[in-house]
């Protein structure tokens, strides 16, 4: 989960910064740089493209990574790292979706909700878990912020803050594949 | 250090110990956590939000554990240590 925070954040960070126009919603947005044409694309950003256009069953490569395409090398390695982030793994693909969903809609990020709302509903996603997902998303948005207005320091001992709390369960207590 | 006085269970109304205990036994903990305190502090806030809260976190089409996880990307994401 950690790397799909990551990853998302950063993803929407550029996007959102550089101003790219969601992929899939309407938007006046205009890139406030170049992206690279896709026509003069070198064989290897080629390749990469097919990947990124298979991997999320897209006609187009996603205009961030368009724009990463400005250095091939940056481009294949970020892929990467990327399409590992989401590939199935303890966590499945579509709970991955669903989690970047939430990360971008409490980042605020236009274009990862756009993005990430198409995925998750492509591979599965049903208007009763979405609506389960967003009651979620926007409660936890409520306590985290009343959490922090107030100063609560954790009920669990994380280690780090000096201060007496609850043991926290052990990390393998919760079997991975639980999601 | 917290900016207010945390409201101890015992100080709730009986009604809200209850729901205090219950939050216990949803957790498998042996204490109230301090948010459940703070939220029943003003019990026409607490009650309504703890209700919601409770049904929202309940199995359904994304199980607890699928939920739970949403609401650690929430926490992450806008960096609660809480």
């Amino acid at each position: 989960m950690a790397y799909v925070a990551g990853v998302t954040h950063a993803l929407n960070a550029v996007a959102d910064g550089l101003r790219l126009p969601p992929e899939f919603s309407p938007s006046p947005r205009e890139p406030l740089l170049p992206l690279p044409e896709l026509a003069t694309a070198s064989p290897e950003v080629k390749a990469v493209f097919d990947e990124i256009v298979g991997f999320y069953a897209l006609d187009r490569p996603p205009a961030v990574f368009r724009w990463m395409a400005r250095d091939v090398g940056f481009l294949q390695s970020y892929w990467a790292a990327t399409r590992q982030a989401f590939t199935d793994g303890a966590l499945d693909r579509r709970i991955k979706e669903i989690l970047a969903f939430a990360a971008s809609m409490t980042g605020k990020s236009d274009y990862g909700v756009d993005f990430h709302l198409r995925e998750a509903r492509r591979l599965g996603l049903t208007d009763q878990a979405l609506t389960e997902a967003v009651e979620v998303i926007q409660l936890f948005n409520t306590v985290t912020k009343i959490a922090d207005a107030l100063r609560l320091q954790p009920d669990f001992d994380t280690g780090t803050s000096g201060q007496p709390g609850a043991q926290h369960p052990a990390a393998s207590s919760t079997p991975p594949g639980a999601a | 250090m917290e900016i207010v006085r945390v409201t101890e269970a015992h100080e709730l109304a009986q009604e809200d110990q209850r729901f205090c205990d219950a939050t216990k036994a949803w957790f498998k903990i042996d204490f109230v956590p301090k948010m459940s305190r703070v939220l029943l502090t003003v019990p026409e806030f607490g009650r309504p939000y703890g209700r919601a809260s409770r049904r929202a976190m309940t199995d359904g089409a994304l199980t607890r554990a699928q939920k739970e996880l949403i609401a650690t990307m929430v926490s992450a994401i806008n960096v609660c240590e809480y």
